[in-house]
């Protein structure tokens, strides 16, 4: 649904990254799509390729999607389950009182990114800002 | 020379529209206004629940709807037909509403004297209105009875996100192979405890469950301190 418009949104969000890094341009990108998301990766992934021609920043970027399951956490059994299907009472104990701990996200994850080196022959790592 | 930078970003796609509707949905909160989102295919009958029953929940409250289609302001004069006041936010294209344009809208509206009730009625589709929180405190999905009974499940996530769902068209449901029964269990495989009303414009089916869910949910809202009070206390 609208992966264009959220691929949009995608490198919107790379620019202000880059910016803020001062890339001169980004290697990779992680995205997680959950499983009800309403997003369809392969389109997602179509729609990513066809802004690459109009931004050179993710010209060489690897776009890796990774699909996210539909994992609850029910409050009775006090474990979590993967859903197979869609259907939001626990599979273990049949309880409704069940909430969603992944699967429903459209994340980005994590972004490789080409920035000026300060420090020659040195790989550096940063935790979330 | 260049260096690699790993950078944990771990950002929701959707936040700017998450951000918009969670101040959206404070903002109201704090004006004592209680927002419905209407979600359903077109023609299962949205407008014309509304036109049944604001009316009358108008003597008691303060209503406006905030009406959303591709096209025309049609919905929103059948409303002013009926003495309720609607503003008509007519996307172009776009196939659902999003929160920037619900903000957008209610700053044309003079809400000096608050609402009570905020009813937005979606553009008529179950796919992607489903994934755009709009700041409302209730979701409703409506589905009639002349749209089959398995609907539920091949649009899950616009039930498994709606609090209530209500059935339409229900005076004619002997012409139609649909089991309300059915349709009900499906949606609560989605929402264990999604709240179910079957109704008819018609015969007026409905119409004091809907006014006693609507009254009943403004109340635990009214009852709920908000997150900047609760913060305000901490």
């Amino acid at each position: 649904m609208h992966e264009m418009s959220i691929a949009m949104g995608l490198c919107r969000q790379l620019d202000e990254l880059a910016a803020e890094h001062r890339a001169r341009s980004i290697g990779r990108v992680v995205l997680e799509v959950g499983a009800l998301s309403n997003v369809v990766p392969d389109l997602l992934r179509e729609a990513l390729e066809a802004l690459r021609q109009e931004m050179p920043l993710v010209a060489e970027c690897v776009f890796e999607i990774r699909d996210v399951p539909l994992v609850v956490h029910c409050h009775d059994c006090e474990k979590e389950h993967r859903l197979r299907e869609f259907r939001f009472w626990c599979p273990q104990c049949e309880s409704p009182r069940v909430q969603v701990v992944s699967g429903e996200e459209l994340l980005l994850r994590d972004v490789e990114l080409e920035v000026p080196d300060t420090k020659p022959d040195e790989t550096q790592k940063e935790s979330a800002r | 020379m260049t260096a690699i930078r790993q950078v944990n970003v771990k950002e929701n796609l959707l936040k700017s529209n998450d951000f918009l509707a969670a101040r959206l949905r404070e903002q109201w909160a704090a004006q004592k206004t209680f927002v419905v989102n209407l979600l359903s295919s077109p023609g299962s009958g949205k407008t014309t629940w509304l036109e049944r029953t604001l009316p009358a929940l108008g003597e008691k409250y303060r209503v406006l709807v905030l009406e959303g289609d591709i096209e025309t302001a049609h919905d929103a004069e059948r409303l002013h037909a009926v003495g309720v006041e609607a503003f008509q936010i007519t996307t172009g294209g776009a196939c659902h509403l999003e929160a920037h344009m619900i903000e957008q809208a209610w700053q044309l509206v003079d809400a000096t004297e608050p609402y009570d009730f905020v009813f937005i009625e979606n553009v008529g589709n179950l796919v992607c209105p489903a994934s755009f929180d709009l700041g409302e405190h209730l979701r409703v999905v409506m589905l009639s009875v002349t749209e089959g009974e398995d609907k539920p499940t091949k649009y899950p996530k616009a039930f498994h996100t709606a609090d209530a769902l209500m059935l339409t068209k229900c005076d004619i449901v002997e012409h139609f192979d649909f089991r309300p029964e059915e349709a009900e269990r499906l949606a609560r495989d989605l929402r264990p405890d999604i709240v179910s009303i079957r109704s008819s414009a018609r015969t007026g089916e409905g119409e004091d469950a809907w006014v006693e869910l609507l009254e009943s949910r403004r109340a635990a809202m009214l009852a709920t301190p908000s997150e900047s009070e609760e913060a305000g206390r901490a």
